[in-house]
């Protein structure tokens, strides 16, 4: 039974992939550009709740095996790599008159100092999360299903902040203003939104959700100052299968994604000879056959 | 009627430049009719020079690692010269650099390598061949999907597809060796009648600069020497056949695609067809680097594959200036001062703070310390923050391209000396 | 109009200045007496074995290079081996070479083979030693050794590189022994306990490969999974759960400690249980305080062992702990061997070059000679005036003893995880 099993590491690997996608494709609807320091916001959500665990400590109590202090943590990565991003919208993307190339561009740099600076902080070794692992849920292993309440953790902590994203968007007043600015910032600015405002919310949201995805990357695997940057193409992926500019498209291509990247191992069961180890390749061809025959994507509008 | 100063002016720097013979024929005309920009490089670059010049005669540069060094600059300045094709002539924003270098390093390695799993102990001219056609073949794989793409979808496939790329090359090990590499690749010159033998035939020399240190010239400096040559001859026909090429009217075109794509098409011109020319060219240079660089370092691995080789040539284009082929050249200077320059400044720099600080601003030992401490890090830092500044700054580059585009044979010579005054007010005259 | 007339830079005056600078130099060039050999060349900087001249010293330090992992994934030997150099030099430098001290110039690889072989080039060409300690990755100094240092007569030793290729190259010396002693010694310990089929997955470069071909070929059970992972991934799952599911208990990881430390981590996620087996690389303290209690009691490991049992050794130790606080790992102590046999070396030699060096460097550990177990007690044997056959340096890792492929006597240590920590349960002499 483990098709079950690569499902199950699909779910919990997609959780992680859609949170970093939304905070892609929001950025890239709505700052319209690619923005490659992305993957390296996460790195940095995942160092700051790193830290903020360490000075907290459990508080006692625990959820689904996690201590209270861990949630503590992962508000403060996601606080952290929303400042973060913030500050360097105003800093560097704002005062720069260029083109989405030029920011495209200037985003790599950003990842490096992004990188760097956790690097010359932090070492490049990998690190960990002091919380003990767990064995799997009993209950659910006669299924061929090997989950820890971690895993559990992740996807239902992803489907709240998902959920909330959701509510948000169509609920509240500024995701209504967000949505017009990502469909047309012309009209949107001139029927009175502060596209400057929704712009910054854009990016806290963004931000903040690729930074809780970084928090469970680094509870998942290890957090480690390339972990952001090796993610970050898959990520590309989601987005563009998901269809640029769309926030639905995004949870959609991430969940795909997620889903295929750990379904790789079904191939050589079924006699393909495709190893494991070109599992983001996969992710790579895909993503550019979606740019060649439906640019779009799955939800996304069509491009100009 | 225009104002037709700033033209004239431009012709007649362009003809009192008239290149290099004419910087040798008048030097003196030659600085002085430079940008101020210009002026600055040129004043940095014969810096730099000199000082690497002093540097072996003092002794602190051996020369055979200066060899070495130039030989890096001119596989960079390659690089940056066939980026420059794709980005800077057409606009195209390829993030595959890496995959085509390492393609022309390994196609010639797995033909000439006596470890090669496929092939070997070909002659290098056949690998140069095959390193060539190979990434043509590969520019072309990899155009197909990616050139009808707007810019910045071209910018992540090309990534991706690189990413393929790099990831085929490392596991399939039947093919490449994987992980471990192709090592025993024999240098460019072997089975070359006179050159094969050119660094042991060679006579040691002792140069006794009565100033400094005695300067001594082994086989190690004539092998290095021999490796400067060659970068020096495809860098040269690089140089000469871009030249040609941006200013005939395919590159006519192509800057025409760069500003505006709908109305190259709106001309008539099949764009596409263009772009794919430019791509192939470019990565055909590319490799021609990776050809050169397995030859130089004798060994090639997967790693050479990596993007950050991609976003180190990028650094240089921007910085150099998009379009432009000085500027290439520049930016390979400045690329390879940050990669290997760090190296001596960790041994320059003293590893703690040299000076005593009270103890409230021991952070700034610390900080210190980390910096120098770790110059890996602290070398991405710095690539970051140039990115940044240069694109916030002066996102054209230091040399953009301007009297480039002038091919000299078109400037009547014989124009008009610059006015002393603009035309407007002479024709005006002084009543105001 | 330009006013060239205030230039004085004009064809005319460049020629004179460039035909007085030649003129100056005319007299100064000759030639140096060095015989050339024409051999065919390999290509690569320097492609004759004339001997180094050395531009360097006449007094002052004797300068060696080392080259380092000090960052990139193999980083933490590469602290390791910086200590184990540290209390070398301290050592040598106590008693000092005829006089002189020993300074090693160190570079860092950055655990890759394009940054080691940059730095060896600065090393040799730029700093011109005779003499070179490198590197930790055996694809590393294999590198080194065919682009820079093969066609010169510069000494290398590498500290750390264990793959069974470097056996295949004679000039190439290393102080651990080679991997093919620990893939025969897994095989065996696989095939004592009783199984028959066993699940190998190993890290993708020069290290895994040539220790897992040993292995295949030592082993004479079933391979009923045999899979490369590469470096520096955030998780192996698939990994995992494909060799969960090929059905052998025996599970053998031929990584390093970050990668090995995931795959531990999943499969006691995942409710795995089979019996682990381990070559040198994944044992490491970081493993054991990032995995959960019990998820490894009963893994074996076998790895390259220092001469624990030795006096020497001990005291190294000791100096080990006091000044940082740990135990050393044999990797310390065979850093710690390099140097002070580079320092005999050089001791022993006729002159400080390549080529003299190269005549020393073996005969230093020979088992012909008296045998000291301390730099200082080599020196006081040798005199004023002893030669390298004269002593048999026994080190703090073990005999040494190089045989005709450059390859030492090593002990190989078998470590049992018992109680969540390492435990010695065996050695084997290589």
């Amino acid at each position: 039974m483990s098709v079950l099993e690569y499902v199950a590491n699909g779910l919990v690997f997609s959780s992680i992939i859609v949170l970093a996608s939304i905070g892609l494709s929001l950025v890239y609807s709505i700052a319209d550009f690619a923005n490659f320091a992305h993957g390296d916001t996460m790195t940095v959500g995942a160092y700051a709740s790193l830290v903020t665990f360490g000075v907290v400590g459990g508080l006692g109590g625990s959820i689904l095996g996690l201590p209270y202090g861990f949630f503590v943590a992962l508000v403060a990565g996601i606080a952290v790599a929303a400042l973060v991003a913030v500050i360097t919208h105003r800093v560097i993307y704002e005062p720069l008159d260029a083109s989405s190339i030029g920011l495209l561009i200037t985003s790599i740099g950003v990842a490096f100092v992004y990188r760097s600076v956790l690097r010359l902080g932090f070492g490049s070794d990998f690190t960990e999360f002091d919380i003990t692992l767990l064995r799997p849920i009993e209950w659910l292993i006669p299924y061929g299903i090997r989950m820890t309440r971690h895993d559990v953790a992740i996807v239902v902590s992803a489907a709240i902040l998902v959920t909330a994203l959701h509510l948000v968007l169509q609920y509240t007043d500024l995701g209504r203003k967000m949505r017009a600015t990502a469909d047309n910032p012309s009209l949107a600015r001139v029927s009175g939104i502060r596209t400057a405002r929704v712009k910054l919310w854009m990016w806290v949201i963004g931000a903040g959700l690729a930074g809780a995805g970084g928090v469970f990357l680094g509870l998942y695997a290890q957090i480690s100052p390339r972990m952001g940057f090796n993610i970050l193409l898959v990520v590309f992926a989601a987005v563009i299968l998901g269809g640029i500019g769309s926030v639905y498209g995004a949870m959609l291509g991430g969940f795909l994604i997620g889903m295929i990247n750990q379904l790789t191992p079904l191939l050589t069961d079924i006699g393909i000879p495709i190893g494991i180890e070109y599992a983001n390749a996969i992710a790579f061809v895909i993503m550019v056959a979606v740019l060649l025959v439906r640019p779009s994507g799955i939800a996304g509008e069509g491009t100009t | 009627m225009t104002d037709d100063t700033s033209s004239t002016d431009s012709a007649n720097t362009a003809d009192r430049r008239g290149g290099i013979l004419g910087a040798l024929r008048n030097p003196g005309d030659y600085f002085g009719s430079l940008r101020r920009a210009e002026q600055g490089v040129l004043v940095f670059v014969v810096g730099l020079l000199a000082l690497l010049a002093y540097g072996v005669v003092s002794g602190g540069l051996g020369p055979a690692y200066f060899t070495y060094l130039v030989g890096l600059v001119g596989m960079y300045i390659l690089l940056t010269f066939g980026l420059n094709v794709q980005w800077g002539y057409t606009g195209l924003i390829n993030f595959s650099v890496a995959a085509f270098f390492g393609l022309g390093a390994y196609g010639t390695a797995l033909l000439t390598a006596d470890s090669s799993p496929i092939a070997g102990q070909f002659n290098p001219l056949v690998g140069l061949l095959v390193g060539l056609v190979l990434a043509a073949i590969v520019a072309v794989i990899i155009g197909i999907p990616t050139l009808r793409l707007r810019a910045d979808y071209l910018a992540i496939a090309s990534l991706g597809l690189a990413e393929v790329v790099r990831l085929i090359v490392l596991n399939e090990q039947d093919l490449t060796n994987g992980s471990a590499g192709v090592r025993a690749i024999p240098g460019f010159f072997e089975g070359w009648p006179l050159l094969e033998t050119f660094p042991q035939t060679m006579p040691g020399l002792e140069i006794d600069t009565i100033l400094w240190e005695t300067v001594v010239l082994q086989s190690s400096f004539w092998q290095g020497l021999l490796n400067v040559a060659l970068v020096t001859v495809f860098v040269a026909v690089t140089f000469l056949v871009l030249r040609r090429a941006h200013q005939s009217p395919w590159g006519r075109v192509l800057r025409t695609i760069r500003s505006d794509e709908d109305l190259a098409e709106a001309l008539g011109k099949d764009t596409y067809a263009f772009k794919m020319q430019a791509f192939v060219l470019g990565s055909i240079i590319m490799a021609l680097a990776g050809v050169f660089y397995a030859h130089l370092n004798l060994y090639v691995s997967p790693g050479d594959f990596e993007p950050i080789n991609t976003f180190y040539i990028w650094i240089a284009v921007i910085l150099g200036g998009s379009g432009s082929n000085r500027g290439a050249m520049l930016g390979g200077f400045v690329v390879i001062a940050i990669r290997e320059g760090t190296r001596f400044l960790g041994d320059i720099l003293p590893a703690t703070f040299p000076i005593g600080l009270p103890d409230m601003l021991s952070i700034v030992e610390t900080t210190y310390a980390t910096i120098i401490g770790n110059f890996a890090s602290t070398r991405l830092l710095a690539v970051g923050v140039i990115i940044i500044l240069v694109m916030r700054f002066r996102p054209e580059g230091v040399l953009p391209p301007q009297h480039e585009l002038i091919w000299p044979g078109t400037v009547d010579s014989s124009g008009t000396e610059r006015p002393e005054r603009g035309v407007r007010d002479a024709k005006t005259g002084d009543s105001q | 109009m330009t006013n060239d007339d205030n230039h004085p830079v004009t064809r005319r005056n460049l020629l004179k200045v460039g035909g007085a600078g030649l003129a100056l130099t005319a007299g100064c060039v000759s030639q140096t007496d060095e015989e050339t050999t024409t051999t065919t060349t390999s290509g690569g900087n320097g492609g004759d074995t004339t001997t180094q001249q050395t531009t360097t010293q006449e007094s002052g330090p004797y300068q060696i290079g080392m080259v380092n992992s000090l960052t990139g994934s193999l980083s933490a030997f590469g602290e390791r081996n910086k200590r184990g150099k540290e209390l070398a030099l301290e050592d040598v430098n106590a008693v000092g070479i005829g006089g002189r001290e020993l300074e090693i110039l160190s570079e860092d690889s950055q655990s890759t083979a394009q940054a080691g072989v940059s730095a060896a080039q600065k090393l040799v060409n730029q700093n011109n030693v005779p003499f070179v300690i490198g590197a930790v990755g055996s694809g590393v100094s294999l590198a080194i050794y065919e682009s820079v240092i093969q066609s010169t007569d510069v000494v290398q030793l590498s500290q750390n590189s264990t793959s069974p290729d470097l056996t295949n190259y004679p000039g190439l010396l290393r102080m651990s022994p080679t991997g093919s002693s620990q893939s025969s010694a897994l095989a065996e310990i696989i095939a004592d306990d009783g199984y028959d089929s066993v699940a190998i997955t190993w890290i993708n470069n020069d290290y895994g490969q040539g220790i897992t071909k040993a292995f295949e070929s030592a082993w004479d059970g079933d391979v009923a999974y045999n899979q490369s992972h590469d470096q520096g991934q955030s998780s192996y799952s698939s990994v995992v759960s494909q060799m969960a599911n090929s059905g052998a208990d025996a599970w053998l990881f031929i990584t390093y400690q970050p990668e090995f430390t995931t795959m531990a981590q999943e499969a006691y996620s995942n409710g795995y249980e089979a019996q682990f087996y381990g070559a040198d690389s994944v044992k490491g303290p970081k493993v054991i305080s990032n995995t959960p209690e019990g998820s490894l009691d009963g893994m074996k490991v076998v790895a390259p062992s220092a001469a624990v049992d030795q006096d020497n050794y001990k005291s190294f130790a000791s100096r080990f702990e006091d000044a940082y606080g740990t135990t050393p790992t044999s990797w310390s102590a065979f850093a710690y061997d390099c140097v002070v046999n580079a320092a005999l070396s050089i001791a022993t030699a006729d002159d400080f070059t390549g080529a003299a060096l190269q005549e020393t460097v073996r005969d230093v550990t020979r088992p012909e000679g008296q045998k000291v177990y301390t730099f200082q007690e080599a020196m006081d044997v040798l005199g004023d005036g002893g030669s390298a056959s004269d002593i048999d340096y026994e080190g703090v890792s073990g005999p040494i003893n190089f045989d005709e492929n450059g390859d030492p006597v090593g002990y190989l240590e078998i470590f049992t995880v018992e109680n969540h920590e390492y435990s010695s349960t065996g050695f084997i002499s290589g």
